[in-house]
């Protein structure tokens, strides 16, 4: 029995003209269904079992500060961020190629083309205008590839000079993997955390989402980057029958490798910029990721660990923060559950530009845990993965604090979720209350799934139109 | 238990009631998190004085670590 739980508005798939949309539900699972009077109806999967969609909840008191452009045609036409926009910038991405060496079957940017990299001048004007357009955020470098240019680290320079505390690299880690000093040299000009490209611990999921093995070049490229003392976070992208059943497995990874990687952020496939031509729309929901965790994990995670996000819109993210004990054990962190009452937009902004800072950054003092996380899978040996041997120079703390202190430090670890929307799920409702803005020469902020949304046919509503 | 809480000027007095503060065991929590640590304690009243490089410094630096977005 299908029953009504909202009414959005989205975009037609073939047109992007904006149209309303219906969230219906049938037995926990949510479609978006909308229809377009010249291109017909069109139906998505948005939101599959528990926790239940009415539960997913945050509300937010919209934000309104800084500088909008004028609402013209309104949302998503009008990003940049326009008057209507309900949420500042958390994290801003700067795109500083298209080049890319890697040309994946998936990429919603579509990268590959032969375009001209932005030079310094223009890229230390948009570091420059993004701050004093945001008051402060989180940096993302993106691309394209970033680490095709040759002068990543005097871009990385640039950014911290313009007073960019957090300065992410997102990467596929194939020059990283070829290049043992890049990291070193990364970290040297200020790079905090890579945010790596990974899918999965078995070939097959690169072979089909990349095109080729890459399992042992991303081994690599997390050695290169422990060694260097660089935050590492990975993040598959998630796509049904390719990967979901890694789960777990791509969480235990990381956690055997702490202190350096800090948390696994999964992205669901979403059908934006290049996607196999042959689709149809089939989203991994947050809840089916949620509790393929918790199947996977055996229990050691609980659906009721993971929380909706303080900054962006509650349908958009999932988070669980925890800390593996001595032993392996591993403990959640954080509240025990949201406080669901309203609470200012620009508030959970900048608790989470804090929070994602110190979580997704290298430990201030490196540590490697001599005894493995309980991780569901029994112990295993964590020779020769960039391990360094344990640093002993003080007695043990004597006291609580000091105790949680020396083990929070370096083993707290995130795993979290992002939901991207393309043409199919976009609610625009989750568009205004975006927190992840890619900077345009120009000055504008595009909230990330508005500047990546592509038609079916391919054409973009914002990307190479700045 | 460490007496590494106790500040430098071990000297004060709880103005309400008059006392000197003598260390105590306290048990600090948060989100869930229960913390044993020794500090200065009214013996009167019980009031607890954190003192503000301790508040600034490791209290900080816990409620961050502990915090989630």
């Amino acid at each position: 029995m299908s029953r009504l739980v909202g009414r959005v508005e989205s975009v037609c798939p073939e047109c992007l003209e904006r149209i309303g949309a219906e969230l219906v539900e049938d037995g926990g699972v949510v479609r978006m269904v909308k229809r377009c009077a010249e291109h017909g109806e069109f139906s998505a999967v948005v939101w599959r079992g528990e926790p239940a969609f009415s539960g997913w909840v945050r509300p937010k008191i919209p934000f309104g500060g800084g500088p909008r452009e004028a609402v013209g045609r309104g949302c998503p036409y009008d990003c940049g961020l326009c008057a209507r926009h309900a949420q500042r910038t958390c994290t801003a991405l700067v795109e500083i190629t298209s080049r890319c060496n890697l040309n994946c079957p998936v990429c919603f940017a579509d990268s590959g083309g032969a375009g001209t990299d932005p030079d310094h001048a223009t890229l230390a004007r948009m570091f420059d205008q993004v701050m004093k357009r945001t008051g402060g955020c989180n940096l993302q470098l993106s691309g394209g590839e970033p680490t095709v240019r040759d002068d990543l680290p005097e871009i990385v320079g640039l950014a911290k000079s313009a007073g960019f505390g957090f300065v992410q690299l997102n990467t596929n880690g194939l020059r990283l993997a070829a290049d043992p000093e890049l990291a070193h040299v990364l970290a040297e000009a200020g790079l905090s955390s890579i945010f790596l490209q990974f899918d999965g611990v078995r070939d097959d999921a690169f072979r089909v989402l990349r095109g080729r093995d890459l399992f042992e070049v991303k081994n690599r490229a997390v050695e290169n980057a422990s060694a260097a003392g660089l935050g590492i976070v990975l993040v598959p992208t998630v796509a049904r029958g390719v990967n979901t059943d890694q789960l777990w497995d791509i969480v235990r990874y990381g956690l055997e490798r702490q202190p350096h990687v800090r948390g696994v952020h999964f992205q669901p496939l979403s059908y934006f910029g290049r996607y196999p031509e042959d689709f149809v729309p089939d989203h991994v929901t947050l809840p089916e990721l949620m509790t393929g965790l918790v199947a996977q994990s055996g229990g050691i995670v609980r659906t009721a660990d993971f929380l909706p996000p303080g900054c962006e819109h509650a349908l958009c993210s999932f988070s669980g923060k925890y800390m593996t004990h001595e032993d392996g054990h591993l403990v959640r962190l954080g509240s025990a559950s949201c406080d669901c009452t309203p609470k200012p937009a620009e508030a959970g902004a900048l608790k989470s530009i804090g929070v994602t800072a110190r979580q997704w950054s290298a430990p201030a003092q490196p540590e490697t845990s001599p005894s493995n996380p309980d991780t569901g899978q029994g112990a295993e040996p964590l020779a020769g993965r960039g391990a360094e041997p344990r640093i002993s120079s003080s007695p043990p703390p004597d006291n609580d604090l000091d105790r949680f202190l020396a083990r929070a430090r370096t083993h707290t670890f995130t795993i979290s979720a992002m939901a991207f929307q393309d043409a199919w799920s976009l609610n625009l409702d989750r568009l205004q209350g975006c927190c992840i803005h890619v900077a345009q020469p120009d000055g504008r902020l595009v909230p990330f799934c508005a500047f990546n949304l592509t038609a079916r046919d391919g054409r973009a509503l914002h990307r190479g139109r700045e | 238990m460490s007496l590494v809480f106790m500040p430098e000027d071990m000297d004060w007095v709880c103005e309400p009631c008059g006392e000197r503060l003598t260390p105590g065991k306290v048990e600090l929590n948060y989100l869930g998190n229960v913390f044993h640590v020794e500090l200065p304690v009214c013996p009167k009243c019980g009031f607890v004085y954190l003192y503000e490089d301790l508040a600034m410094g490791r209290v900080l630096e816990v409620e961050q670590l502990l915090e989630d977005k």
